[in-house]
């Protein structure tokens, strides 16, 4: 760990920053945006964090504030009013604002999730008609895949949509989706006959309705909701590449954003966890020591900030090779979401186990960090998807050499 | 139609698939998708690597099985491709 500086008594976020491990290469630019990031968090989004928890839900205000800064629309390209960030930077962001709260990375999550399927199939009108509102955070979107029954096994959609004249007919519901009760518009996956297929829906078309789902653990203000499609007008001109290929090349490239988000902003709570830990094990007394002079608990921060530099090295390699468009980016990307949400999930119980009573109540981000690293081991893939889709990519490599 | 970019191509895409999935072989006209060579998971894999292989864009336009449904199907649209850019 490079950059392991000796600033103890630590005394304010700024010298515990200075102890967790520096980001891999990054440009002077990257840098920059960096340290642009982290003070907007500081500044707007940790303080009010555990506020948005309590309350189940993020302010509008918050939500054009990210929209103002242009982070909505960070990655698609200028000529759609977007900033034309390089994937590395995107995740840069994510990173910083899983620090603060990943419900409010979410909303940055999901936008990208949208916009980026958009900007790969969308036809020219589409991308015309929607991207510079996604990309100036005019219009928020959510992405509508999973259904009551209809998770892990995604194949098995059951909303449908019918041929109607120059038109289709939407029917079906569609749970758990983040951001469902802020979106404005709705990428929805469907069967047409047997072909998968994806098509926009905004919010006011009439027999759309959206149901909030409250009281989840964890991503407690990302707006998740039920949405029910009942005889949805759908025009033709509304469908997002071809039916047959939804499943297989148009929703990967938006699962594909949302597993670089979440892995970055999964890190982004390692690293609270990471700093909330080293900084309670160097100031908690104990008689004449401190926490951290326990060789048991140096054990537990010893994996963390192990596993806080690896996930740094597996996040930034995976957002690099999107930035190269390798083929090798999605499995990367596997690999980065998979190791960084259940290193997240193991500091997150680690971190309230260092800062014992304290880290159990409210008031303390890691109570919050505990119940959110749960989330990203589910969202964008269970971990047990990510095991078995990487064991199978591993074992087919192995089983081509020879040949 | 150049023979050489042609055979070039093809055995390009061949290499790849073959090192990334666990067939023994692979075919000019063997199936990629009704065979399950290409599932899912690997389809966008073997785009990205086609776009970034031979410098094209697979877009909207260009979802059509007919395009990617074996080796010489592949082969004819990144030759498609090719042509647009350079024609």
């Amino acid at each position: 760990m490079g950059d392991l500086q000796s600033v103890w008594p630590a005394t304010d976020g700024t010298a515990v920053s200075r102890c967790v491990p520096v980001q891999p290469a990054l440009t002077d630019r990257q840098e920059a945006r960096y340290r642009d990031f982290k003070a907007f968090v500081a500044l707007n989004v940790e303080p009010f964090a555990g506020q948005w928890d309590r309350e189940q839900r993020i302010p509008d205000s918050v939500i054009t504030l990210l929209a103002k800064s242009g982070f909505l629309g960070g990655t698609l390209p200028p000529h759609f009013d977007g900033l034309g960030w390089d994937v590395v930077t995107f995740g840069l962001l994510n990173e910083a604002l899983g620090r603060g709260s990943p419900a409010l990375t979410g909303v940055v999550t999901v936008q990208a999730m949208v916009s980026m399927t958009l900007l790969k199939w969308g036809t020219k009108e589409q991308k015309e008609k929607w991207l510079p509102s996604l990309a100036k955070g005019e219009k928020i979107g959510a992405f509508a895949l999973t259904e009551p029954g209809a998770g892990s096994d995604i194949q098995s959609l059951a909303t449908g949509l019918t041929p109607a004249g120059d038109h289709f007919i939407l029917n079906g519901t569609k749970k758990w989706i983040s951001c469902a009760q802020i979106a404005s518009v709705f990428l929805v996956f469907a069967k047409l006959g047997r072909s998968p297929v994806a098509c926009l829906v905004p919010r006011d078309t009439p027999g759309l309705s959206v149901e909030p789902i409250d009281d989840l653990m964890g991503f407690r203000g990302a707006g998740l909701a039920q949405i029910h499609f009942k005889d949805v007008e759908v025009p033709s001109a509304s469908l997002i590449g071809k039916p047959g290929f939804a499943l297989s090349l148009v929703a990967p490239v938006g699962l594909h954003y949302g597993r670089i988000s979440t892995a970055c902003s999964a890190l982004g709570l390692l690293r609270g966890c990471f700093e909330e830990s080293i900084a309670h094990a160097a100031m908690r007394k104990l008689g004449d020591k401190t926490v951290g002079d326990m060789g048991m608990i140096r054990s537990l921060i010893a994996r963390m900030g192990t596993d806080l530099e690896a996930g740094n090295l597996l996040c930034h390699d995976a957002c690099r090779a999107q930035d190269e468009h390798l083929p090798e980016a999605f499995e990367k990307t596997l690999v980065a979401k998979y190791f960084s949400s259940k290193a997240a999930v193991r500091a997150a119980a680690d971190a309230v186990q260092i800062k014992g009573a304290s880290g159990c109540h409210a008031t303390s981000p890691v109570s919050r960090y505990y119940r959110d690293a749960k989330i990203m081991e589910i969202i964008e893939g269970t971990t047990q998807i990510h095991e078995d889709i990487l064991g199978k990519i591993f074992v087919d490599r192995a089983g081509s050499f020879g040949r | 139609m150049n023979i050489e970019e042609e055979k070039g191509i093809k055995d390009t895409v061949r290499r790849f698939i073959l090192s990334s999935v666990a067939i023994p072989k692979l075919d000019d006209n063997d199936d990629l998708f009704e065979s399950g060579i290409v599932n899912s998971l690997f389809a966008v894999q073997l785009m990205t690597y086609i776009e970034k292989t031979f410098a094209i864009e697979v877009a909207m336009d260009d979802l059509d099985i007919e395009n990617f449904k074996s080796l010489n199907a592949t082969t004819a649209f990144v030759l498609k491709k090719n042509g647009q850019r350079n024609g």
